[in-house]
């Protein structure tokens, strides 16, 4: 078949821009200072079918080109038409996807090019882009340039450089297909060989198990009844296929199993002597105060077995909430990687109970510093072009589901420079009972029910993506563990599903993850006790995957749906309606055994016990010895002012609006609090408000804490203040502290004592100490984890090149609203407001914000001393109810919570938002250090704003409660902040908002 | 006093504002049904059992190749005949942001300078100036004069946007002249600054007032019989004064009272309630 080439590009002319060129020029400007005059683009299409190029020709601008708007060719350059471009650039990069790689406009174009030929059954597309550079200047490396524009594990790149622009050659890529595979019949692997042999078939096939691990899959496979039942099915008896060993990787790995989180640690405490076993942290810290939460309320319907914890909301509505990491891939490929994390949870909630409707997105990220000029290890990209691409990719795949992302973080640390933490929430909601009577959040499958296989189709993106994502990262890292995403695929299968549901066709559903069908439908045959899966029958991308490939092969847009036999016919009649992909390729039993077959053949015959329960508890150690850090001293001269204008601007505290006004917040038309609030809508939003269902005022609060640099001093601080910060954001939004559910997600670098991990007691001791806060925090609040993850290999490189995260938990959480139209949101409203502070500052400057600033200028040396501590934690609950009720009943409307910079950024952050000044007095709010007083970052407070004549009566309301008053808002254009008869600081309102505004905004500008 | 006007808001394929878009129209008298485009498409479902037909905000097939551009020629090649008829019997039609792009691309927007429509695309709706996707509040005002059925009585509200491709462009002034002659130039992004009634410019305003560098400051555009509208913006999104960011502040703007919503009805309902209305009153 011919190929054709198409291109366009846009029109030249009065009040017409080209701006796909221009957003590339501007951001060579905003991240490395290099100024060029234009850019230009062309969209390239390369189209392999049997219609005629001349008929393709005819039909450009009915499908490519926009006649309003672009220009298109055929079979021609149009760089080399001098009506399209009179002038000559002087460099010309062009970059189109690497073969097999996921191409979403070429396959849009594809089903275009079939509305308008629809005989054109065989054809396939794919697309590029040109990017003609002027005036580019001489000094600019033309293949650094090239590599800035792209990723070379899934694309590649041409260039033109100024002699081949001026002689005319200019690059093109051409059609390429991924060389056809040959099937290979599954393979006996040989078990019998030496220990050091065994570790060395982990290690080079990828398979992340360990020597233990691996002994126990050699003892299965000595076992003489096992050899039996394996004779009488017609498989090899005493060895395991290589499907069998890349399921029982998947199944086994940490990123499923979660083996750090269920290991028995022998736990000793250098400061306290404490010498105990904790037999799994996840169990003893986690679950068991949830289920012993679960005995007292009525509302936590289904907590940790479904792919997200679900709350009944009302009498009608149950919600939930799941959150995930995808850190690893996005390493890799920043847009690729986030784009699948966003997308890969939204399936998690399609998958909760019967099939929840994703609702909202929740994203919180953590890259180096986007201005890091040091040194950059090998195969890591620059802390900037990971946060333009996992925003883009997060942004991408949010927007076009139609999810709001309602609310999120954004934090910097030059660990993060080795593996940033990509986390990616949703929430959902469902009927609590489908028309036909089934409470939505139970699945119910009985053996002899069809499985499908829903969505997309399989090819060898994504093979060994959870094995992978259980390892460190290297340079040898493979591009198959990377996938990207295409939202409209699994738009239109989420359509789907939900009138799949809706008319009662589905009894289990699961999405396709880490580990693809080995894991879906393993895990969903853990209900019937068993399954029979034909690979045969699974659609594939390319010809030519071996069985296990299939199996394991994480393939976006992928559901895992049972069906009824008798309903297999009307859920084909809807997959033919939303022309989604949806193909039988399983049957539930009730055998026992998770059985494989490649048409007749049986190529893994696994009991579904041992896949599921056989993997060995990992034996750990643990040790807390309290790391030195030296002490955090103030300067003894300080100008507050300075410093607060400084503190404004620093990353983890500056405005992010520029990347979060990307997001599509208010699809659903839902959205009650947006992510930036006030008079200009610029000021800092605490926590996300919806009201979901149309025309009712019900709400739903989503916020998040993170805390990471606490674990300098103290993982267990660490944790305590994420959980802190959720549930104050939540309580400004006026959550119902009677009605929240939390999900704790562990992003840690690796525990393991080893040669690669000398200091792998100590990680692990940061884990316990995290956990045991988590759940003397969580009880307290009367705070259930209903769901969550951990990521337990966020490391880079080895030895003295070795970079490890900061122990990271982030915690969500999603809670009752009672009335959306009484809320509060953290901008001034009016001169005359009355300042309080709610809750005390205490002397806790450890790890503060003010103190890396300072440390990092010089002008202190640590960072040192008590870190935030949550010592009361059931007195603050009484005072989070008493705020939030107040409120719920309208008596305050302006609320912010304390954290990065305290009390100080509170405060200059409620004045930007309401573009008021205000006079304040610290005095009399804490301990006698006023550097605490001002910039500390105690747990527990609030400053909230008051009307005047309802002052009384919300004093009365907190009484008991540690209130102090602040002082007020002001006409005028400053923050002046006293401390008794001193006077601290004077900032203007609009040099502050400046400071806040600049430091983040990386657009280049708009002209 | 004919019974609730049945109202076909169209999903499938990338579409994402359908739910919401149904319950506006429930909400002020009509009977929505969200129907999937291929039902109208197979002919198993038929646009004459609707009078009002609304296409709503989303990435239709993830607006690669222009935005609106491949669910425009699925319209146009497929659902030609059922559009025809329905705009000669003179039933509504409004497509949103996404929508709106879809509308513009089978051309029914701006259409022919004749009442019924020939499917060819005078004007494309192309990538914002400052090359972001966004989502942001704009103030948008109302050609009173516009033939436009829809925006009856409106003349200026608060409004979200949340788009990449909303740049409104036509070939030449001519072309703007002449729907600005027959006031089909119904909406337009304005300072809020301005008094209301006279912020429309034909100077092309600084974003973000203007949040897409659009010509003319054009947000929506009419047909000539002004029955078929189009807008960027969101008017559904602002159906209850609780989704104004304002709220909070006591300041969110919107009736004193509805029946819908009591004292809390947004700005944008009326849109969808002018609808119903014109189709209880001349159909």
């Amino acid at each position: 078949m011919a190929v054709t080439r198409v291109e366009v590009t846009p029109k030249i002319g009065p009040g017409m821009r080209d701006v796909r060129g221009d957003v590339v020029r501007r951001q060579l400007a905003a991240d490395h200072n290099i100024n060029i005059d234009d850019v230009r683009s062309i969209v390239g299409f390369l189209i392999k079918s049997e219609i005629d190029p001349g008929a393709i020709a005819l039909r450009v601008d009915d499908l490519f080109a926009d006649p309003i708007i672009e220009d298109g060719a055929t079979n021609t350059l149009l760089l080399s038409n001098k009506e399209h471009f009179p002038s000559c650039p002087s460099t010309v990069v062009t970059v189109g996807f690497k073969a097999g790689v996921t191409d979403n406009p070429g396959a849009a174009a594809l089903d275009g090019f079939k509305t308008i030929f629809p005989t054109s059954e065989k054809s396939a597309i794919s697309t590029y882009i040109t990017y003609a550079f002027f005036g580019l200047p001489h000094e600019v490396d033309v293949q650094w340039l090239a590599k800035t524009l792209h990723n070379n594990l899934i694309q590649r790149a041409l260039v033109a450089d100024q002699n081949a622009c001026t002689a005319g050659q200019w690059p093109a890529i051409e059609y390429t297909e991924k060389p056809p595979q040959e099937f290979e019949a599954p393979l006996h692997v040989n078990m019998e060989i030496p220990d050091q042999d065994l570790i060395d078939l982990s290690e080079t096939g990828l398979l992340a198990l360990n020597l233990e691990e691996m002994q126990t899959i050699q003892a299965h496979y000595r076992d003489a009844d096992v050899r039996a039942a394996r004779t009488a099915a017609g498989i090899v008896a005493d060895a395991p296929t290589d499907v069998e060993l890349e399921c029982l990787a998947q199944t086994w790995s940490e990123h499923c199993k979660h083996k750090i989180f269920a290991s028995k640690i022998h736990h000793i405490d250098t400061e306290t002597g404490e010498d105990t076993i904790i037999d799994s942290i996840f169990k003893t810290y986690i679950m068991k105060p949830t289920h012993d939460m679960q005995n007292e309320v009525d509302w936590l319907l289904s907590v940790f077995h479904d792919n997200s914890g679900v709350i009944a909301w009302d009498d009608d509505w149950s919600v939930c909430m799941k959150a995930e990491t995808h850190n690893s891939p996005s390493a890799l490929d920043p847009y690729g990687g986030a784009m699948t994390g966003i997308v890969g949870v939204n399936r998690d909630i399609l998958g909760t109970g019967l099939g929840a409707r994703p609702i909202a997105n929740t994203d919180v990220f953590c890259f180096g510093p986007p201005d890091w000029e040091g040194d950059l290890p090998d195969n890591l990209f620059h802390p900037s072009r990971v946060f333009r691409g996992v925003h883009a990719g997060v942004r991408v795949g949010g927007n076009e589901s139609g999810i709001p992302t309602v609310n999120g973080a954004i934090v910097f640390d030059d660990r993060y420079i080795g593996k940033p933490l990509v986390y990616c929430g949703t929430i959902g909601i469902m009927p609590r009972r489908l028309p036909d009577g089934r409470e939505s959040h139970i699945k119910t499958p009985v053996a002899g029910d069809i499985v499908y296989m829903v969505g997309g189709k399989v090819g060898y993106d994504g093979i060994h993506g959870a094995t992978f994502s259980s390892l460190e990262l290297t340079e040898e890292s493979p591009s198959s563990a990377v996938q990207i995403g295409d939202p409209i695929t699994q738009k239109k299968m989420v359509d789907m599903v939900l009138e799949a549901r809706d008319t009662g066709l589905i009894t289990c559903i699961t999405d396709n993850g880490a580990g693809g069908l080995s894991s879906s439908i393993g895990e969903m045959a853990e209900y019937t006790n068993g399954c029979e899966i034909d690979l045969a029958k699974v659609p594939l991308k390319q010809a030519g995957l071996s069985a296990w490939e299939i199996l394991v092969s994480e393939s976006q847009e992928r559901m895992t749906i049972a069906v009824k036999a008798e309903d297999c016919a009307a859920f084909d009649a809807l997959a033919t309606l939303h022309e989604v992909e949806a193909t039988p390729v399983a049957t539930f039993t009730d055998t026992g055994i998770f059985h494989v077959k490649y048409e007749a053949a049986t190529v893994a015959y696994l009991p579904i016990e041992f896949l599921h329960d056989g993997v060995p508890q990992l034996q750990l150690e643990s040790e807390w010895i309290p790391p030195k850090v030296e002490a955090f001293v103030p300067p003894q001269a300080a100008n507050h002012a300075d410093l607060m204008l400084r503190m404004l601007a620093r990353p983890n505290i500056a405005s992010k609006e520029t990347w979060v006004r990307q997001y599509d917040h208010e699809v659903i038309a839902q959205t009650a609090i947006k992510p930036f609030v006030g008079v200009k809508r610029d000021g800092p939003g605490d926590a996300g408000l919806i009201a979901p269902i149309h025309g009712d005022p019900h709400g739903l609060v989503i916020s998040c804490g993170i805390a990471p640099r606490y674990s300098d001093i103290d993982a267990g601080a660490m944790a305590a203040a994420s959980i802190d910060e959720a549930v104050r954001n939540a309580v400004c939004a006026g959550v119902d502290v009677d009605k929240i559910a939390g999900l704790d997600n562990f992003c840690w670098p690796d525990s393991i004592e080893s040669v690669k991990t000398p200091d792998g007691r100590f990680k692990l001791a940061q884990l316990v100490r995290a956990n045991r806060e988590l759940e003397r925090v969580c009880r307290a609040y009367r705070l259930p984890c209903v769901s969550g993850k951990d990521s337990m290999k966020n490391d880079y490189g080895t030895g003295e090149k070795k970079i490890s995260i900061p122990p990271t938990l982030l915690f969500s959480v999603f809670g009752d609203q009672p009335d959306v139209r009484f809320t509060a949101t953290s901008d001034l409203k009016q001169p005359g407001e009355r300042l309080y502070l709610v809750g005390r500052s205490h002397n806790e400057l450890g790890a503060s914000e003010i103190s890396f600033m300072l440390k990092e200028s010089g002008e202190a040396s640590g960072v040192g001393g008590t870190p935030p501590q949550l010592e009361h934690p059931e007195r603050n609950l009484a005072t989070y109810r008493a705020l939030s009720t107040a409120i719920q009943t309208g008596l305050i409307q302006t609320a912010h919570d304390c954290s990065e910079g305290g009390v100080g950024v509170a405060v200059a952050e409620m004045c930007i938002g309401g573009r008021l000044g205000a006079t304040i007095d610290l005095d009399g709010t804490g301990d006698e250090n006023l550097w605490a007083r001002l910039w500390g970052e105690s747990l527990g407070r609030f400053v909230v704003a008051v009307k005047p004549e309802k002052e009384h009566e919300f004093i009365a309301w907190m009484s008991g409660q540690p209130i102090t008053f602040l002082g007020e808002a002001v006409e005028g254009p400053n923050l002046t902040i006293n401390d008794g008869y001193d006077e601290i600081l004077t900032a203007d309102v609009e040099a502050m908002v400046a400071s806040w505004q600049g430091a983040l905004d990386m657009t280049g500008g708009v002209e | 006093m004919m019974s609730a006007p049945k109202v076909a808001v169209l999903f499938g394929f990338g579409i994402n504002c359908d739910h919401e878009t149904a319950a506006v129209f429930n909400l002020v008298g009509g009977d929505a049904e969200r129907v999937h485009v291929n039902h109208f498409i197979s002919g198993e479902r038929s646009m004459e059992e609707f009078q009002i037909l609304a296409v709503p905000g989303g990435f239709s097939f993830g607006d690669h190749l222009g935005s609106g551009r491949l669910m425009g020629n699925r319209m146009r090649f497929a659902l030609r005949d059922q559009l025809h008829a329905f705009v000669a019997a003179g039933k509504p039609i409004i497509g949103i942001c996404n929508g709106f792009q879809v509308l513009v691309k089978t051309g029914l927007l701006p259409g022919p300078n004749a009442p019924l429509p020939d499917f060819v695309q005078r004007a494309s709706l192309t990538l914002n100036d400052s090359g972001r996707y966004e989502d942001r509040w704009v103030t948008l005002e109302f050609d009173g004069n516009s033939p436009c059925i829809w925006t009856k009585g409106m003349t200026r509200m608060d409004c979200p946007v949340r788009h990449g491709e909303g740049k409104f462009v036509m070939p030449s002034t001519t072309d703007f002249d002449a729907l600005a002659a027959g006031h089909q130039l119904t909406v337009r992004y304005v300072d809020p600054a301005t008094e209301v009634g006279s912020g429309m410019t034909d100077e092309p305003l600084p974003f973000p007032l203007s949040p897409n560098g659009s010509m003319r400051n054009i947000a929506g555009v009419c047909d000539t019989t002004g029955l078929v509208f189009g807008l960027m913006p969101h008017p559904e999104a602002v159906y209850a004064k609780w989704l104004h960011p304002d709220h909070t502040r006591n300041t969110a703007p919107g009736p004193e009272h509805s029946e819908a919503l009591g004292a809390w009805e947004g700005e944008g309902l009326q849109m969808f309630r002018n609808a119903v209305e014109y189709v209880k009153t001349n159909l």
